[in-house]
């Protein structure tokens, strides 16, 4: 009876599992990810028709309802008047009051900068404005 | 327990290495403009094609430059493979003149995707 009890007892000691070496390992693991860590940017993606290259793109320029937005190397020009982003940022805001499906035709000239490009795109997105078509000048 | 927590750093292991690589797909040196206002890209189609263009007019897909032809054969065998609602995202550094954003749009529209994404950053960390 003696001897059992003793060999039960032993068997429960066999079954631990120390803790400590394997909390220091975590705590290596936890400061090297914490170390190499850098936060990604969030990320946007602006969604625009682009028409194909063969389309006639006289035919969209002289639509009279379409507002068209023309990037040049150094500034913008609105409906052919010469504006800069807050002012072209309060006629989208205009025309995206009235409807916010009406199409903006944004035309970029070969050396204009992408920045640009996205200047206005994202000027859109804050107002609203959904259909977009991005055609190339030169 | 000794069994459970070799399967959970084995967990650990693979998470932290497939996140890397997914990161390591995109070109660092290509500096995206600024969109404050722009849409936050929530959930990626597993579908979508990222086109790099870097601001000497170079075209790349997961780093792997592609001459104009390449990239029209690729972007023609995702129409055919997945449709053309497939999804293109153009990564054009911010310095990136027009006409080289505008090779890589055509390159789309001539393999019949009409609709393009252009990524920006919404928020710097």
């Amino acid at each position: 009876m003696g001897t059992r009890h003793h060999r039960r007892k032993k068997q429960v000691i066999e079954a631990e599992l120390s803790m400590t070496p394997m909390i220091d390992i975590v705590f290596q693991l936890l400061i090297y990810f914490i170390l190499t860590f850098e936060p990604t940017d969030v990320m946007a993606h602006l969604d625009v028709f682009r028409p194909a290259p063969d389309s006639e793109p006289r035919e969209q320029m002289e639509t009279p309802n379409v507002l068209r937005v023309v990037i040049y190397q150094d500034g913008f020009t609105v409906n052919d008047r010469q504006m800069r982003l807050p002012e072209i940022e309060r006629t989208l805001g205009r025309l995206a009051a009235i409807d916010q499906n009406q199409t903006v035709l944004i035309m970029a000239t070969a050396h204009s900068r992408h920045a640009n490009l996205i200047d206005i795109l994202d000027l859109c997105a804050k107002v609203g404005l959904r259909n977009l078509s991005v055609v190339s000048m030169n | 327990m000794t069994p459970m927590i070799d399967i959970v750093f084995q967990m650990i292991i693979f998470f932290v290495l497939t996140v890397q690589m997914e990161r390591d797909q995109l070109d660092e040196r290509i500096r995206l403009a600024m969109s404050p206002h722009g849409p936050a890209v929530e959930q990626r189609d597993p579908r979508t094609v990222t086109i790099d263009v870097d601001d000497d007019g170079r075209i790349a897909i997961g780093r792997f430059p592609l001459s104009e032809q390449r990239l029209f054969t690729v972007m023609r065998a995702a129409v055919v493979q997945h449709g053309q609602t497939t999804p293109v995202v153009i990564r054009g550094d911010m310095d990136t003149a027009h006409h080289h954003i505008k090779r890589a749009m055509d390159i789309c529209t001539r393999a019949g995707l009409f609709r393009i994404k252009f990524a920006a950053i919404k928020e710097a960390n």
